[in-house]
C-alpha cells in the first residue's frame, strides 16, 4: 500500500504554528517580492481569493484587518518541511519525498485496517508534535493515492485518512464525481482534448482500454488509466505533465562527503532541472537543495539535509539557479557524513508566458536568447555538452519581504517568544517601543545642543 | 485574595510522578578480552545530545515576562521545548492561551489541574472550560551569563 501524506495549506499552517493569533483567520502568503498570493488558508478560500491574485489589489482588506499577508518565509517552511520528512523516516519503512509538503510512505506488507491505523496516528502525530494539519491518501498506486489525499482533504466525513482500492464501490463513486483534469498527470490542454473524445470524468478514464490510450494519446497517459484500476506502473518520477515542481536527484556510483564533489553534482543536477524548466516554459519561485546519506548503512552516522533558496524573482535562468545551489550547499553541508543521494528541487513554477515583469521587480540578468543557444546545443550534441562553470557571487539576494514572519526555527535572533504571563509580551514590547523612543529623544537633545553649541560659538567669535 | 494565593506557587510539590528519566548505569556485560585502550576512546560531551532528545521536534523560544523567576526561567532565557512529550504534572508548559503563547508550570490548585507561575501577583488560571492548546514541554532553560 502507497500513502500519500500532504499538508493542508502547508505554508498558511507553517506560519500558523509559531503564530495562534492567525488561527481562523484568513490568511494568505504572498509570492517573492511580495508580488502575489500563492498560498491561502481555507477561510481565505472562501472568500474567493483566487491564487495568483496581485498583492496590490488586496491591500485595502489587508490594511482594514479583514485578511493577513505574509511574505513568504521559505527558510521557516523548508526547515518545517524537513522536519515533517524526518518524523516520517522514524515511523514508516521508506519515504520519498514528492514536493515541499507531498511525501509517499510505502507501506508494504499491511492489511487494510492496519494502514488506515497507521494513517490516523501519523496524522495525530505530525499535527502533536509538529504542529501541522496533514491528510493521508491510501491506495495501491501512486495516482489513487493522490486522488485518496484528495478526497481526504475535501470529504470532511474521512476525517483525514481515506483508503480508496482498485476494485470497490467507494473508488467509483469517488472517480465517477471527479473531473479528469484532477488526475495526476492530467493536464488543462490534455483534458480538453480528452474530452472531445468523451472522457470526462477520472471513472471515463479508467474504464478506457489502455491500448487505445495508448495509441491515441501517450503511453504515460495508458498508464494513468492502468494505475487508476490498481495497477501500479508508475514510477514516482515518470509523471510528466503539469509539473508543480522539477526535481532531478540521482544516487551516487560512490557516496562522498567531499563538498566540492556534492557541489558538482548538484550543479549537474540543478542544470537538467533548469533544462526541464524552459522545455515546460516554466519560471520557478525557489530551490531546494538535498542531501541523503545511505540509511542502509547504520554504521555511518545518517543526515538528511535539505535548504531551500528563495529566487529573487521567477526565473529560468541556469546561472541564478546554480548561484542559489552555492548558497543552499554551505547552509547544508555538513563535514562528517558520507553522501549516497543528491538533489535539486524547482519549486513554485509560474507560467513564462503568464508572468509579466512588473516594474516594481528587480531586473534579472536573464538572458532568453543564451538558455535557447545553450538548449539547443545540449539538445544537438548530448547533455551536458555545454555546462556553466562557476558563476560570480555578487549578485545580492535583496528580496522585497515586508511581511516576512520571523525565521523561528533558523535563527537565533527570530525565535518564537513565550509570555510567562498574560500580557507579558505586550507588556516588554512596549517596554522596549519606551527604551527605543526615550532613547531615540535623547540622541535628538543632545544633537540639537551639539547645534545650538556649534551656534553660540560661532556667535562668540 | 492575592494574601492567600502568595503561597501557592512554593507549596505545590514539584511532582507526585517519578522522574522522567531513568539514572543512566554503568555498561555491564562486555565479553571477550577487553581492549586497554577502549578507556582512552577520544569522546567529546554534546551539548545537542544531552538536551535535545528529540531533534524533529524540537523547537526554541525565549521567555519574556518575570513571573516564572521561582522556576528559575527568567526574561530572554532560551527555552528548550521538545513537542514530542507528554505533559504531566509537574511539567513545565508552553500554551496556547487566549492567542497568548504562554509559559507555566502545570500543576494542580485545589485538585484541579492549573497554569501556574511561580509569582504571587499573577494567580492561577485554571484549565477546566476553556480552549487552551498545548504546544510543547520545556525540556531545559539555558540562562547566559555572558554576551
Amino acid at each position: 500500500m502507497i500513502g500519500l501524506v500532504d499538508a493542508n495549506n502547508f505554508y498558511v499552517s507553517c506560519e500558523r504554528v509559531f503564530n495562534p493569533a492567525l488561527e481562523g483567520k484568513p490568511v494568505g502568503v504572498m509570492s517573492n517580492n511580495d508580488g502575489c498570493v500563492i498560498a491561502r488558508s481555507e477561510e481565505m478560500k472562501a472568500m474567493e481569493i483566487a491564487m495568483g491574485t496581485p498583492a496590490y489589489q488586496l491591500e485595502g482588506l489587508r490594511r482594514r484587518g479583514a485578511i493577513h499577508l505574509l511574505s513568504s518565509n521559505y527558510e521557516l517552511y523548508g526547515d518545517m518541511s524537513a522536519r515533517l520528512a524526518q518524523l516520517l523516516r522514524d515511523a514508516c519503512p521508506e519515504v520519498a519525498p514528492y514536493s515541499i509538503d507531498e511525501m509517499f510512505i510505502y507501506l508494504d506488507g499491511f492489511d487494510d485496517a492496519q494502514c488506515q491505523a497507521i494513517g490516523a496516528a501519523l496524522r495525530r502525530r505530525i499535527r502533536r508534535h509538529l504542529g501541522l494539519p496533514v491528510c493521508v491518501g491510501l491506495a495501491p498506486t501512486h495516482t489513487l493515492a493522490k486522488l485518496a489525499n484528495h478526497v481526504a482533504k475535501k470529504q470532511p466525513h474521512y476525517e483525514g485518512v481515506c483508503l480508496l482500492h482498485g476494485e470497490s464501490l467507494t473508488t467509483q463513486v469517488v472517480l465517477r464525481q471527479l473531473a479528469v483534469s484532477e488526475v495526476w498527470g492530467v493536464g488543462r490542454r490534455l483534458a480538453e482534448r480528452l474530452a472531445v473524445s468523451g472522457i470526462r470524468t477520472a471513472w471515463d478514464l479508467r474504464e478506457c482500454d489502455p491500448k487505445q490510450l495508448r495509441k491515441r494519446f501517450s503511453v504515460v497517459l495508458a498508464r494513468t488509466a492502468l494505475e487508476l484500476r490498481g495497477t501500479p506502473c508508475l514510477e514516482m518520477n515518470a509523471v510528466e505533465q503539469p509539473r508543480q515542481r522539477i526535481m532531478t536527484s540521482r544516487s551516487f556510483g560512490q557516496s562522498t562527503g567531499v563538498k566540492e564533489e556534492l557541489h558538482a553534482a548538484l550543479r549537474r543536477h540543478a542544470q537538467r532541472s533548469a533544462e526541464k524548466l524552459r522545455q515546460q516554459g516554466s519560471l520557478a519561485r525557489a530551490v531546494m537543495l538535498f542531501l541523503n546519506t545511505n540509511r542502509h548503512r547504520k554504521d555511518q552516522p545518517q543526515l538528511s539535509p535539505s535548504a531551500m533558496i528563495p529566487l529573487a524573482a521567477p526565473t529560468d535562468d541556469t546561472r541564478l539557479i546554480l548561484e542559489a545551489v552555492r548558497e543552499g550547499l554551505d547552509q547544508m553541508y555538513r563535514p562528517g557524513y558520507t553522501f549516497m543521494k543528491a538533489g535539486v528541487m524547482l519549486l513554485d513554477l509560474v507560467d513564462a508566458q503568464q508572468y509579466q515583469l512588473s516594474l516594481l521587480q528587480p531586473t534579472t540578468k536573464a538572458h532568453p536568447q543564451l538558455m535557447k543557444t545553450v538548449d539547443a546545443i545540449n539538445q544537438k550534441m548530448g547533455q551536458g555538452t555545454l555546462r556553466f562553470g562557476m558563476t560570480d557571487a555578487d549578485a545580492p539576494w535583496q528580496l522585497r519581504c515586508a511581511h516576512r514572519s520571523r525565521r523561528y526555527t533558523t535563527c537565533w535572533e527570530e525565535l518564537m517568544e513565550a509570555g510567562t504571563h498574560p500580557g507579558a509580551i505586550a507588556d516588554a514590547r512596549a517596554r522596549r517601543e519606551k527604551q527605543r523612543l526615550a532613547g531615540g529623544k535623547r540622541l535628538a537633545k543632545t544633537r540639537a545642543n551639539g547645534f545650538t553649541d556649534h551656534g553660540n560659538e560661532y556667535q562668540q567669535r | 485574595m492575592p494574601s492567600q494565593l502568595a503561597p501557592v506557587a512554593t507549596a505545590l510539590p514539584l511532582t507526585s510522578q517519578p522522574l522522567p528519566f531513568p539514572p543512566q548505569t554503568g555498561r555491564a556485560g562486555i565479553s571477550g578480552f577487553p581492549s586497554p585502550a577502549q578507556d582512552y576512546e577520544p569522546r567529546t560531551l554534546d551539548l545537542n545530545a544531552r538536551l535535545i532528545k528529540h531533534p524533529t521536534q524540537t523547537f526554541y523560544l525565549t521567555a519574556t515576562g518575570d513571573s516564572m523567576e521561582g522556576w528559575g526561567i527568567f526574561e530572554g532565557d532560551l527555552l528548550v521545548v521538545d513537542r514530542s512529550v507528554t505533559p504531566r504534572l509537574g511539567h513545565i508548559l508552553v500554551a496556547m492561551f487566549d492567542e497568548e503563547v504562554l509559559i507555566k508550570r502545570y500543576a494542580l490548585y485545589r485538585g484541579t489541574p492549573h497554569l501556574c507561575s511561580a509569582h504571587p501577583h499573577y494567580p492561577p488560571l485554571p484549565l477546566e472550560g476553556t480552549d487552551c492548546q498545548l504546544w510543547g514541554v520545556v525540556r531545559a532553560v539555558i540562562h547566559e551569563y555572558l554576551p
